[in-house]
């Protein structure tokens, strides 16, 4: 872009062709007042407050609307200006409740800003009588409210729902000064379209929008800001904890426009489902189950009798009786430490976690095809990318956050979607091709694509040559796989396919997006390797903007990985079995370690079952609800002789334990996560934890101290220290360079690199971290191509089960819902759980919507309410996981991926009746 | 009916297939063309099937064509008929009418007259006859009320699409925009952009998809060219849209219209289908290679969705607010393509200019503004209706000439222009050339040509309340300025009609309007304070009066007006009430309530100029009551006139009044209502001030006067004549606590002439005086002329006939319109033989040996609007006449006389030598000295005298400790009269009045007044709105 010099209020300022007067002068520290202004908006010009001189130029324009031009002339401070400025201001006051001192928004209101250094006469403040609040769109809602009396009708939390939101469930209503905020047809925001992100609130200039439970419990000008991570989804949305000192509570979620990666956006979790952490549920004293009851104890009771039992079991049974299920919840300190406390306290490798349950095939596939599993590019080149196929991920509602950005590549920058997904999830809307294939029938699709890419020749040769290896085995191997072929395994027409394929391969840049939909299949690792094939078929690998890009599920599994809370590696995926790497961590750490790969998790429950497993100490998991098959895990968890459950709240899973450990959340601790594209971005503590609750990490150093191995760190920070030594691709990862200042106020700073994490590899301290991988060279060296036979999942429908189940994740949920299920705003909208069934299956069973039915499998039934939605295809159902009181784990399979050891939960056999008498 | 299928394929198709159908058209003998859209409401499909149905009875069917058409203009006589090729408008139509017009006009060739247009008293059946039509120019509607819109053929046979069939094939996209920007043609819808440059800017906007849109989202209330344009011809706008989408290289079209003109988008539709069927839209339209379709989108009734970017937001299927420009719909409209919007009667223009070339399109109009332009007139003028004239027009011409000027003989006040968000221009400007500049000049806009005629009785802040209302309602509520910044205008001007105004508003006003212009986001809210600003300009001192007088001049606002005549009575006297009680016979109790406000019952019977009859809500309906002749009526037969109100009061000194004028006797006789003694002190040897000297018998009786005064001074009040005063604050060191000064305007106004030292010339007020103190000069046998137009002109010469004058003439140097006497006693002279010469200015008295001989004067012609209106009279160079006559008497005015001037120490005097008063209260500068009538406004009417010396004594009570408060003159009758009753009521009773060969003997009384029975009736037709609320 080329550079445009102009003149603002007699300096000379340099900007670039496009830009607007304000955005110049707001780069430059000039500072003109705005209302109506967001920069993650199209600007509007409807506040009039950003009037300027332009010489040459009749009247007044606004700044934020008015372009730049070589030479310009522009003053922003005129008397003239500024009596205009004050007019309009006078005049929102007019219609403006200005009711400041009782304001939740008082101190960080923009309007009242403006007012104070427009000198405006505090006579004009005075709040017109006025009866109850008048009925609007936001009545009754849990989450969010509206005060038209504060609105100034700027627009903002309209735009941003159909701008970046692209939801476009609020609008304006009537005219003139009877102009407000409201949904169509007035419908309640909960019936509406509306997804609960609170992004409109993000985006008020005033007290109009707000959290409707943090009325009353602080003023913004007494809140204390911390910036933290999101401890939801993989996305890592950068936080800012607003906590009032005074009642050390957390009033309100906000995020700074300009933070990476989500740009001030978060979805509802992030703003709404905090309630958590205050919650009076959370544990605040460790527990030790007497007689078949919990009775409170100190922490030295605690200690000690985890210590002795652990000892007494490893000396009884051998270091592999015992077995460790670590957390993608916690730190990566946490973790960290976990493990090494299983591996050199405990002496085993018997350490695994959820990731085994969800990405634990990309981890394996990916390792093998390019070297390295994890998400090969980064979050916001996903926006100037000309292809996006998203395959096996419901984005916008697994992953909020990336979903705005998939939706902003496609309206905003015109990149072609393709959707390939057996549900009409919403992405389908903004897709230029939805392939809704038969799950489980995955790899026959992509062979078939690669079959047309090659046989039409818009495969990338050079790259082929250049970068990999095998080619010609997957050449073999799809040669046959035409598109017809797939058609009779897939359901999905063969020219569909054919065009799925021509679009992905033409795109000068395309990016794989794919999440649970791919990886938890028996065929997982088949899955992810044939993904990684078209990669490397067409060269979208190692390149920006492209690449492929699994969306990891918790916040923090992708570093719980990175930290070696997984079998058969140490931290950095250094492998247990490599005598050197293992020598390493025995002198660093000082002790033997073991020389075999331990178990994971599903096996561990399954040695636990079998008597194998003795004992089992979990930190922060809940495999009583999360796990498949669950009467088999809950079998399992019950055969354990001394089971350890350290965590925040009493989980389903915190129920079978012996000890009950209480930690603290990610809002009372220091730490780092990892986000799914490899950012090791902070976590600060904002508020006190309750009770006597403490670190993880701690609580794991005394166990080690009391049985004999005292660690010793002092902080959160010494222990990256040590991973940094240990690890080479968190090398020059250390909290100094993750330092960021205090938070201050709105002011938009160009955030640097002290603020966005690094993202890894980061080998040493100089290194400014990876956008993307295998730039120039895979990290195996060549990317290998790897012939994938297409095979069914383990059950298949039967006459008795003639359904297909397929469990999932809500956009309003997380996880078992421990979290998510204490937030009212939540619990008003995503109550209950449900499942999903086809109109013309629930006519044929004469079910109807909301009615209560029995979901049937070969492992358990699950009484829950139907859902009858043309969304799904027929002769398959799907069910949300979150809920226990219908836990659709009870029906899923426990057969796993032979490689990678992840459970088949999206295809089972199942079958579905309606219950009479009820509903 | 279309020849389905038969494509034209070439300009020579087209113009054969014209051949053929001027072939069709002249088989008929006649053709019968009735408006069917505006005039539908009013009857006109029953006119229609009447026709239809009579003409095929007499098997005419087939030679005499029925055609429905669009507007053919004269909307206030609707349903209007006109009938050709005899080219006879009728109006008012009914379908008992048209046998009589079928015998009459179609087989006689006979006009009927009794459904013609009455012009100057005759009837004008031809329409080129017609002023309403000669004055225009109907260029843009040349086919609308000609053509039936419906059928294509109809417009083919009057050349339609011809023009844009041989600009596709004939002339590149280029030259089609050079020749539009050469034609000078700017955009109606308005803003007045010019035209060819616009396109110019979209066709050279980079992309192949690039879009048309017809604005015909018409808002503005009052006006209607577009709709009717749309539905009189609307192949004529496709046409020039046709030509538009060539030149810009448009493929798709719009036109955008509002849902509430369904006749509009009925045939919009019609013609569209039919264009297609033709091949002149769609593909290779006409033949040449290009293609171009239009769609109608209606639109829900936003007035912002007029606004070119809240169009398009709309179009798009989003809500109708406007964007920032730029960018440009141009380059970035519909869809973010290149767009380019032009209003219906722009594309009405284009084939005009295409057809007969930019220069002959550009030859009329003015210097900046081309062609034509259609007016919607609207409101208080005589012929409501769509008006095309020249660019540069004057409004007199459009208003007086075309409009056939304000109804009821009233004065007009102002003109609208450019709708709710336009301007109103006073009557200084009826002269000014209409164009888009001058318009914005003087405050306005040229809008999309509404034009709202107001007269007096319309209220300046009322109306610019009511437009802004309307803005502020419409304001699509996204800036700030249009949607608060109205919306606070609007509570103040509320707050000022509801008399709770103040000053300081007046200057808000001003700079909200001047911000919200500066500040607004589209051009609804950059021209919503012209309403405001304009009126604020031009009619400041009414809202002066609002906010200080607490009055509405045109008695409208209703939180001011109780009775429109009431709030309209100076005095503020409570007619409705009085009416009630004199319809009941109840005259004492009538004349008690006149009286509590005004004591002059029997004066103001006859000489008032009456303002409350101007307001009476009656006259809307058909004349205003007779108020003025029931006052006199109650005066003169009430049995106990000269019971006094209240019992004599004598207090000593406490109020000194000087002069016994109207102004004077009222301040007295209110003291006295109040309890108050005070002595009037008379230089004069009679009481009575003007209405003594200067008022003539044969209008008001001395005995009447005289029974008057009496009644006044028999509450107590001191009288002493041949008493000069000539230090006021002497007064106050005699004793007296405050004085009144009410020396009225007592000497001629001094005309600059050369002559006027000549024996025989003689000052009007001073022969006015002389005669009523009986010493008056003879006129016998003498030729006299009277120089003046105002009522001591008229009073002059009646009186000159009177005294035995052989010859009377007036000399004036505007129009007998113009002349500010009253109209009855101008009527009066003229029947008493007085000649009234108008535009003629007095140029010198001849002399004859010191003696007059004649007086010369030079013609002259009305020239532009002064600022009131008034057209200045331009001399006609060489047309110098001579009148003999031996006897001159200037009556160009009275001031107030030196006497009147001369308490040096006193209060100050204003620059035309009155007295400086504070209006509400009547204090001069100098502390307790009051000053009301002429000598503080000028010569004025007897009732703003008496309203003066009113509200003069109120102050005074005030001062001297009282309360102020005159007593309680409402709450006598309540009766709401029978609507029924009221409807039927008879027309205005008018005096009787003696015959002119009688009134020439002597001074007996003129007006003869009117009876019982007629006093009663007329009493009853009061509508009694001031128990409305």
């Amino acid at each position: 872009m080329s550079d445009v010099a102009v003149t603002i209020n007699g300096a000379k300022l340099v900007g670039r062709a496009g830009q607007t007067i304000l955005e110049l002068a707001l780069e430059n520290g000039v500072d003109i007042p705005n209302l109506c202004h967001d920069p993650r908006l199209a600007p509007a010009g409807s506040c009039r407050l950003c009037l300027v001189e332009v010489e040459g130029q009749r009247v007044p324009v606004t700044a934020c609307t008015f372009k730049i031009d070589p030479g310009m002339v522009v003053r922003t401070q005129t008397p003239e200006i500024r009596e205009l400025r004050k007019t309009i201001l006078e005049l929102l006051f007019y219609e403006h409740r200005g009711a400041c001192t009782t304001c939740n928004e008082n101190g960080t209101c923009s309007l009242q800003k403006y007012a104070y250094e427009y000198e405006l006469d505090e006579s004009i403040f005075t709040a017109p009588p006025k009866a109850e609040p008048a009925r609007n769109y936001t009545t009754g809602n849990e989450a969010i409210e509206y005060d038209p009396d504060k609105c100034i009708r700027c627009g903002r939390c309209i735009r941003i729902c159909e701008e970046v939101q692209m939801d476009s469930a609020l609008t304006f209503k009537e005219r003139a000064s009877a102009v407000e905020v409201t949904t169509a047809f007035d419908m309640p925001l909960n019936e509406s379209t509306c997804e609960l992100c609170g992004q409109c609130i993000s985006t008020c200039p005033t007290g109009a929008l707000y959290e409707r439970r943090a009325k009353g419990r602080g003023q913004c000008k007494d809140l204390v800001r911390t910036r933290t991570t999101c401890p939801y989804c993989g996305v890592g949305c950068q936080i800012d904890l607003n906590v009032n000192p005074k009642t050390n509570q957390i009033v309100r979620v906000t995020s700074e426009v300009g933070c990476i990666p989500n740009d001030g956006n978060l979805c509802v979790k992030g703003r709404f489902a905090m309630d958590f952490v205050g919650s009076d549920k959370r544990l605040t004293t460790p527990l030790i189950k007497r007689n078949g009851e919990f009775e409170p104890a100190t922490w030295d009771e605690a200690i000690e009798l985890v210590a002795s039992k652990l000892g007494g079991i490893k000396a009884a049974y051998g270091a592999d009786s015992i077995g460790g299920l670590s957390s993608a919840k916690c730190t990566n300190e946490d973790n960290y430490v976990f493990q090494k406390f299983i591996r050199a306290v405990i002496g085993t490798n018997n350490v695994d976690h959820c990731a085994r349950l969800c990405h634990a095939s990309t981890v394996a596939g990916l390792a093998k095809a390019f070297g390295s599993g994890a998400m090969t590019n980064s979050i916001d080149e996903l926006k100037n990318t000309g292809c996006i196929f998203v395959i096996g991920s419901n984005t916008t509602e697994a992953h909020p956050v990336i979903g705005l950005v998939i939706k902003e590549a496609v309206v905003k920058n015109g990149a072609e979607l393709v959707v390939a997904d057996p549900r009409s999830i919403d992405l389908v809307r903004f897709a230029k091709l939805h392939i809704a294939q038969k799950p489980g029938t995955d790899v026959a699709l992509v062979n078939a694509m690669m079959n047309v890419i090659i046989a039409e020749g818009l495969l990338d040769e050079e790259f082929i040559k250049e970068r990999t290896e095998d080619f010609d085995a997957l050449a073999e191997a799809v040669r046959d796989f035409s598109p017809e072929k797939a058609e009779a395994i897939t359901t999905v027409p063969a020219e569909k396919i054919r065009e799925a394929a021509r679009i992905y391969a033409r795109a000068s840049s395309a990016s794989i997006v794919y999440s649970m939909g791919i990886t938890q299949h028996t065929t997982g690792t088949d899955n992810v390797l044939s993904l990684a094939n078209l990669a490397m078929l067409t060269g979208n690998v190692g390149k920006e903007s492209a690449g492929v890009n699994p969306l990891r599920g918790q916040n923090n599994v992708q570093g719980a990985c990175d930290m070696g809370a997984l079998p058969n590696v140490y931290p950095g995926y250094q492998s247990v079995e490599d005598e050197k790497i293992r020598a390493k961590f025995e002198k660093a750490w000082g002790k033997e370690l073991s020389t075999n790969k331990g178990l994971t998790v599903v096996e561990m429950l399954h040695a636990a079952q079998a008597g194998r497993i003795k004992a089992l100490y979990i930190m922060g998991e809940n495999p009583a609800l999360s796990d498949p098959n669950l009467n088999r895990t809950r079998r399992a968890l019950d055969a354990v002789d001394f089971l350890i459950v350290q965590d925040i709240f009493l989980s389903e899973t915190a129920q079978y334990a012996d000890v009950v450990l209480p930690s603290v959340c990610f809002a009372e601790k220091n730490g780092t996560f990892t986000n799914t594209e490899r950012r090791v971005q902070r976590v600060r503590k904002a508020v006190d934890p309750p009770g006597k609750a403490r670190d993880d990490w701690r609580i794991v150093c005394e166990v080690a101290a009391k049985m004999g191995y005292p660690m010793g760190y002092e902080c959160a920070g010494e222990i990256m220290d040590e991973i940094a030594s240990l690890t080479p691709i968190y090398g020059g990862i250390s909290f100094e360079r993750l330092a960021r200042p205090s938070t201050g106020g709105r002011a938009r700073r160009r955030p640097g690199i002290d603020s966005v994490g690094l993202q890894w590899p980061c080998p040493d301290k100089s290194h400014p971290g990876t956008n993307y991988l295998h730039k120039g060279k895979f990290t195996r060296g060549k990317g290998k191509f790897h012939a994938v036979e297409f095979k069914d999942p383990a059950e298949l429908p039967s006459r008795k089960y003639p359904f297909v189940l397929s469990t999932g994740r809500l956009l309003y949920q997380f996880h078992t819902g421990t979290m998510t299920r204490k937030s009212s705003a939540i619990n008003q909208v995503s109550p209950t759980g449900f499942v999903e069934i086809h109109p013309d299956d629930a006519k044929r069973l004469d079910i109807s919507d909301g009615l209560m039915v029995e979901v049937v499998t070969a492992r358990g039934k699950v009484t829950t309410p139907a859902k009858v939605t043309p969304d799904i295809g027929k002769g398959w159902l799907f069910m949300p996981f979150h809920f226990e009181e219908g836990p659709a784990n009870m029906l899923t399979i426990d057969e796993l991926d032979p490689l990678a050891k992840i459970p088949e939960y999206k295809v089972c056999a199942a079958n579905i009746r309606r219950l009479h008498g009820k509903g | 009916m279309v020849m389905a299928g038969k494509k034209i394929k070439s300009l020579s198709d087209i113009e054969q297939l014209r051949q053929r159908l001027l072939g069709e058209q002249r088989s008929y003998k006649a053709r019968v063309l009735i408006c069917m859209t505006g005039c539908r409401a009013l009857g006109a499909q029953e006119v229609g099937a009447e026709f239809r149905e009579k003409l095929k009875n007499l098997s005419l069917d087939k030679q005499v064509a029925v055609v429905e058409t669009g507007c053919i203009g004269m909307c206030a006589r609707a349903p209007v008929v006109l009938i050709e090729p005899y080219r006879y408008l009728y109006g008012g139509v009914t379908p008992e009418d048209v046998g009589e017009i079928i015998s009459a006009t179609i087989q006689q060739g006979r006009a009927v007259e009794r459904l013609a247009v009455v012009q100057n008293g005759k009837p004008a059946a031809c329409i080129d006859e017609i002023d309403f039509y000669k004055k225009q120019k109907r260029r843009v509607l040349e086919n609308c009320g000609r053509i039936d819109p419906k059928r294509i053929e109809d417009a083919i046979e009057r050349g339609g699409y011809i023009t844009a069939i041989k600009a596709i094939s004939e002339k590149g996209a280029q030259r089609i925009i050079d020749e539009v920007t050469r034609s000078g043609l700017r955009g109606r819808g308005g803003a007045g952009f010019p035209t060819g440059v616009k396109w110019g800017l979209a066709r050279k906007s980079p992309g192949d998809e690039k879009y048309i849109i017809c604005n015909a989202d018409e808002g503005d209330p009052g006006a209607f060219m577009d709709r009717a344009l749309l539905e009189g011809d609307p192949h004529r706008v496709i046409e020039g849209m046709i030509i538009a989408a060539y030149a810009i290289g448009a493929s798709r079209g719009f036109v955008y219209v509002r849902a509430e003109y369904p006749i509009a988008v009925e045939h919009v539709h019609i013609a569209l289908e039919q264009a297609r069927s033709l091949g002149l839209l769609g593909e290779k339209i006409g033949g040449a290679d290009f293609s171009f379709d239009i769609e109608v989108r209606m639109g829900a009734g936003a007035f912002v969705c007029g606004e070119e970017t809240a169009l398009i937001a709309s179009l798009e299927g989003k809500r109708g607010m406007p964007t920032s420009r730029p960018p440009f719909p141009a380059e970035s409209g519909y869809r973010g393509k290149p767009t380019n919007i032009n209003n219906v009667e722009t594309f009405g223009n284009v084939p005009i200019i295409l057809k007969d070339g930019a220069e002959s399109y550009s030859s009329i109009g003015t210097e900046k503004s081309k062609g034509t332009k259609i007016f919607a007139l609207a409101g208080k003028v005589n012929n409501t209706g769509l008006a095309e004239v020249p660019m540069g027009a004057t409004l007199r011409e459009i208003i007086f000439e075309i409009g056939g000027g304000i109804p009821k003989g009233r004065r007009f006040k102002a003109a609208q222009m450019g709708g709710p968000s336009g301007g109103c221009i006073p009557a200084a400007y009826l002269d000014t050339e209409i164009d888009y500049d001058s318009v914005q000049q003087i405050g306005a806009i040229m809008g999309s040509g509404g034009l709202i005629v107001m007269d007096e009785n319309t209220c300046m802040v009322d109306v610019a309340r009511y437009f802004l209302q309307f803005v502020q309602s419409e304001s699509c509520g996204k800036c700030p300025p249009c949607r608060v910044g109205t919306k606070k205008m609007l509570a103040i001007l509320e707050r000022i009609c509801r008399g709770e105004g103040e000053l300081e508003d007046l200057d808000v006003l001003e700079r909200l309007g001047r911000d919200i212009k500066k500040a607004s986001l589209c051009g609804l809210g950059q021209t919503a304070p012209n309403p405001v600003l304009s009126t604020l300009r031009y009619f400041r001192e009414e809202y002066e009066e609002h906010v200080v007088l607490k009055t509405c001049r045109a008695s409208v606002c209703e939180g001011l007006v109780r009775a429109p005549c009431q709030h309209g009575c100076p005095a503020g006297v409570n007619v409705p009430e009085y009416l009630a009680l004199a319809a009941e016979g109840r005259l004492s109790e009538a004349a008690n309530i006149i009286r509590r406000r005004n004591p002059f019952v029997s004066v103001c019977g006859r000489v008032c100029d009456h303002p409350c009859e101007r307001r009476c809500r009656r006259g809307e309906i058909d004349q205003p009551l007779a108020i003025r002749a029931l006052k006199r009526y109650i005066a003169d037969n009430m049995p106990d006139f000269a019971v006094p109100m209240v019992r004599p009061v004598h207090r000593g000194a406490e109020a000194a009044i000087i002069g016994s004028g109207p102004a004077g006797l009222s301040c007295g006789y209110f003291l006295a209502l109040m309890q108050r003694s005070s002595v009037i002190f008379e230089a004069e040897p009679i009481p009575g001030g003007m209405l003594a000297l200067g008022i003539p018998e044969f209008r008001l009786p001395k005995q009447v006067l005289q029974k008057e005064i009496d009644f006044i001074l028999s509450h107590g009040v001191e009288l002493r004549i041949n008493s000069r005063v000539d230090e006021a604050s002497e007064l106050i060191s005699q004793g007296f606590k405050a004085v009144f000064i009410g020396t009225g305007a007592q000497r001629g106004k001094d005309i600059r002439i050369e002559g006027i030292e000549l024996k025989g010339v003689v000052d009007s007020i001073e022969f006015l005086r002389d005669r009523a103190l009986g010493k008056g000069m003879d006129c016998g046998d003498e030729a006299v002329v009277v120089l003046g137009g105002g009522n001591a002109a008229i009073d002059v010469a009646r009186s000159a006939v009177r005294l035995g004058a052989k010859k009377v003439t007036i000399l004036y140097r505007r129009s007998r319109e113009e002349m500010p006497a009253y109209e009855e006693e101008i009527e009066g002279a003229i029947g008493e033989g007085v000649e009234l010469v108008t535009l003629a200015i007095p140029k010198r008295i001849i002399g004859s040996k010191g003696s007059v001989a004649g007086v010369e004067f030079i013609r002259a012609e009305p020239g532009k609007a002064e600022a009131d209106g008034r057209r200045r009279p331009i001399p006609v160079e060489g047309s110098e006449t001579t009148i003999e006559c031996d006897i001159v008497i200037p009556a160009i005015g009275q001031v107030p006389s030196v006497e009147a001037a001369h308490f040096i120490n006193g209060p100050e005097l204003t620059k035309w030598g009155t007295i400086k008063v504070n209006p509400v209260h009547k204090g001069t500068t100098a502390r307790g000295i009051f000053a009301g009538g002429d000598c503080v406004s000028g010569p004025a009417s007897v009732i703003d005298a008496i309203a003066a010396g009113q509200k003069a004594a109120i102050s005074i009570d005030k001062l001297l400790g009282g309360s102020g408060e005159l007593p309680r003159d409402t709450g006598f009758s309540f009766v709401k009269p029978d609507e029924e009753v009221l409807a039927q009521g008879p027309p205005r009773f008018e005096e009787e009045i003696i015959p002119p060969s009688q009134r020439r003997r002597g001074f007996a009384e003129v007006v003869l007044g009117i009876d019982r029975e007629q006093a009663l009736a007329e009493a009853g037709r009061c509508l009694r709105c001031d128990l409305e609320k």
